[in-house]
């Protein structure tokens, strides 16, 4: 028991650190439609990892979530994220506010940071995923860093998904899943921001004939 | 539990029955009797809190007391007024091509569904469903937001949207967080976010992650409020939208977030010292204060001018919960409720000056007196609230604030790098004195900036070719009952009110 314990603990573990290491891999990117591509790779990760706790602890409801992550996140919103791009014309290089070795410097010392954050409340936890909450910190922060150092409106919503998920992980790891009718309402609030966000990048694409976000600059003050 | 029902159904229904009618009167009148439904369930709602105390509903899912049934009266009486506002604005804008007539059907659909995830986020006992209704509100608004769809408001909307669900992301965090203290005390029960599980047990959630929740919650919907650092998409968002949508987002939505932050402190409070929350919420209060009265001063076009001062009061009002203590918190509850009032009266004042002279610019309006006399007392009378004089209610709510920072100060507890607590000396006479120095100096300046800029539109000759002149429409209602409200408030809070506003009081300090 001791054992198989111990085991699915690394398990849980190295998921998670999988899905950190995917932030990476996203702020390194340049091409957006390879950002997709690691977004939903990410999210596979992620059903792997909440499987993973759900099959270690036997809370079967995580199994509906992981389900969900997997149909929304892993299928439906990376395609409608390439339907966008398709439909965009998106130039292949993406501009950076922050240029790659810098933000992956930063990247590192967030998620430093958010180790140091959690450092008093994680021996709280459950011994199964106990340092899945640094890495979920973590997570959040690298997607609010991408949010603010990239200018195309896609590779903002790439980030804010990236928030997402690292909350997600949060929520499964460091609790076993919120509570089943919060957890249908986030995933319904994701999907419905996804599918504005969308319709939203067209509008702007026709407005300003650029999804570039540093031409949103009309109001000032 | 009707009442509560009722409460739910009538926008959803009138939502759905949006997207099938076609007929612009038909659509108006749904709207005004959902608004109707939704006024006389709060009432009854306000009736029993007010004889029975806090109760719950529909199986634990929702949960009513003082303080919910006092952010609900704000919810009903600004939407009703917006409503009858609606009536004349929205067709004529109809009538004039702004809008297509389908598109009609949409417009009054987010509403609803606006005010629907509003009603959820008030009525909800679990921290977590509230969550899911105040981003609901981010996506149902952006839309209404942009709904003229020019550039500006596209790029006004995309901010919203953008700014507000990140904003909120982090307070999702926050609600982990609690859940994740929350389990150590409750178990893994589906209920250990709901209110009424965390309250009996507060005092033995683990303080550190209830820290930690607290401000990524304070952060996350501080956004949403717009309270500085986090207010740049605000002003923006405020200028593109049609009227009484400003006017909904200013005087309602606004304080849905800062009820959702009060309901979060209250839990906290318990298990960490409310020095530690109040110091957090004084802090940003101050900080958007001191922002927006300079931002008040440079301000030239006037819906941006608002939208300051909508950031400026919400400082006032945070610096009021900050402090605490019967007063404060007294006065901030009480400024919410006047900034509401003031600020959709600004607003509609505001939706018909640009119907009139289609510009936002300040110096490109003049003699609105003669243009438009109801327009130009409302406005006078919104100013005159928003820069707190007397004899308006919000002078009452200041003053009140001002009186709390002088004789309590202003709490101070900050976690320092060993973990151990600090507690900064601000509560001493002379950091009061200079806090409070700050506090009327920064109230000088925005009533300065806000009267100034005011009197400048109302007097003074129209410019060529702008109608004289303003006929009475459903539209002038809600402004003179507004605008009674605000001068009857400042004399006489009437006796149901002032028990809702008592009791939300104590609530919040019960410690």
């Amino acid at each position: 028991m001791q054992i198989s314990s111990h085991i699915g603990s690394q398990l849980v573990d190295l998921c998670s650190a999988l899905l950190l290491l995917t932030c990476f891999a996203i702020v390194a990117q340049r091409r957006l439609s390879a950002c997709v591509d690691l977004f939903a790779l990410q999210s596979a990760f992620l059903v792997l990892t909440a499987a993973l706790v759900a099959f270690l602890t036997g809370n079967h409801h995580i199994y509906i979530a992981a389900g969900l992550t997997g149909l929304i996140k892993v299928i439906i919103i990376p395609r409608v994220l390439k339907k966008v791009i398709e439909r965009l014309n998106v130039k292949r290089e993406l501009v950076m506010n922050v240029n790659v070795p810098a933000g992956l410097l930063i990247c590192g010392a967030l998620v430093m940071l958010a180790f140091f954050i959690t450092q008093p409340i994680i021996p709280l936890g459950f011994l199964l995923t106990r340092d899945s909450l640094a890495i979920a910190l973590a997570i959040v922060l690298i997607g609010f860093f991408t949010m603010i150092a990239r200018q195309k409106a896609v590779s903002q919503l790439v980030g804010f998904l990236v928030m997402e998920n690292g909350l997600f992980l949060g929520a499964t790891a460091a609790t076993y899943g919120m509570p089943l009718i919060v957890e249908l309402g986030v995933f319904f609030d994701v999907l419905i921001a996804v599918l504005i966000a969308g319709i939203y990048t067209n509008r702007l694409q026709d407005a300003f004939d650029s999804v570039d976000t540093s031409h949103l600059t009309v109001l000032k003050e | 539990m009707i009442e509560v029902l009722v409460l739910l159904i009538a926008p959803l229904l009138a939502g759905g029955l949006s997207l099938v009618i076609h007929r612009s009167a038909l659509l108006h009148a749904i709207n005004l009797t959902s608004m109707s439904l939704l006024v006389v369930a709060e009432i009854m709602i306000t009736r029993t809190v007010l004889r029975d105390g806090p109760f719950t509903a529909l199986g634990q899912l929702v949960y009513l007391d003082a303080l919910s049934a006092f952010i609900l009266f704000i919810i009903g009486a600004v939407g009703l007024a917006c409503s009858l506002y609606m009536r004349s604005y929205m067709d004529e804008q109809v009538a004039r091509g702004v809008i297509a007539p389908g598109r009609l059907n949409l417009f009054f659909f987010l509403f609803h569904m606006f005010l629907l995830a509003m009603v959820i986020a008030t009525v909800a006992n679990s921290v977590g469903v509230q969550w899911v209704a105040i981003e609901a509100t981010t996506l149902t608004t952006t839309f209404l937001i942009a709904f003229w769809r020019r550039r500006e408001s596209l790029e006004a909307g995309w901010k919203y949207l953008i700014l507000c669900s990140v904003g909120i992301s982090l307070a999702l965090f926050g609600v982990v967080l609690t859940y994740y203290s929350s389990l150590h005390v409750l178990g893994d029960v589906s209920e250990a976010l709901n209110v009424t599980q965390l309250l009996p047990v507060a005092d033995r959630l683990n303080p550190h992650v209830l820290k930690l929740a607290f401000i990524f919650i304070l952060v996350g919907y501080g956004t949403k409020v717009g309270l500085v650092p986090m207010h740049s998409w605000l002003p923006d968002a405020y200028t593109e939208a049609p009227a009484p949508v400003a006017a909904m987002l200013a005087g309602v939505l606004e304080i849905v977030a800062v009820y959702a932050i009060l309901r979060m402190r209250m839990i906290v409070d318990h298990a960490v010292s409310p020095a530690f929350t109040g110091g957090l919420l004084a802090l940003l209060g101050f900080a958007s204060f001191v922002t927006a009265a300079f931002f008040i001063l440079i301000q030239h076009n006037y819906k941006r001018l608002f939208a300051y001062s909508s950031i400026e009061h919400m400082g006032i009002a945070m610096i009021g919960f900050g402090i605490g203590g019967p007063l404060g918190t007294f006065g901030g509850l009480f400024h919410l409720l006047n900034h509401a009032f003031a600020k959709s009266m600004a607003f509609f004042a505001a939706g018909n000056i640009h119907r009139r002279f289609h510009t936002v610019e300040i110096g490109q309006v003049q003699g609105l007196a003669i243009a438009q006399p109801w327009t130009a007392m409302a406005l006078m009378i919104a100013g005159l609230a928003l820069s707190a004089l007397p004899p308006f209610a919000p002078f009452v709510s200041e003053v009140q604030v001002v009186t709390a920072l002088v004789t309590q100060g202003v709490p101070g507890q900050w976690l320092t790098n060993s973990g151990a607590m600090v507690t900064l000396a601000l509560s001493d006479q002379f950091s009061s004195l200079g806090l409070t120095g700050l506090f009327l100096l920064c109230a000088v300046l925005a009533f300065s900036g806000l009267l100034y800029r005011i009197t400048g539109m109302v007097w003074g000759t129209p410019p060529e070719g702008i109608v004289r002149g303003e006929t009475w429409t459903l539209g002038h209602l809600p402004v003179v009952v507004l605008a009674a409200a605000l001068v009857g408030f400042g004399f006489f809070l009437p006796q149901s009110i002032r028990e809702l506003l008592e009791q939300a009081t104590q609530i919040l300090l019960l410690h």
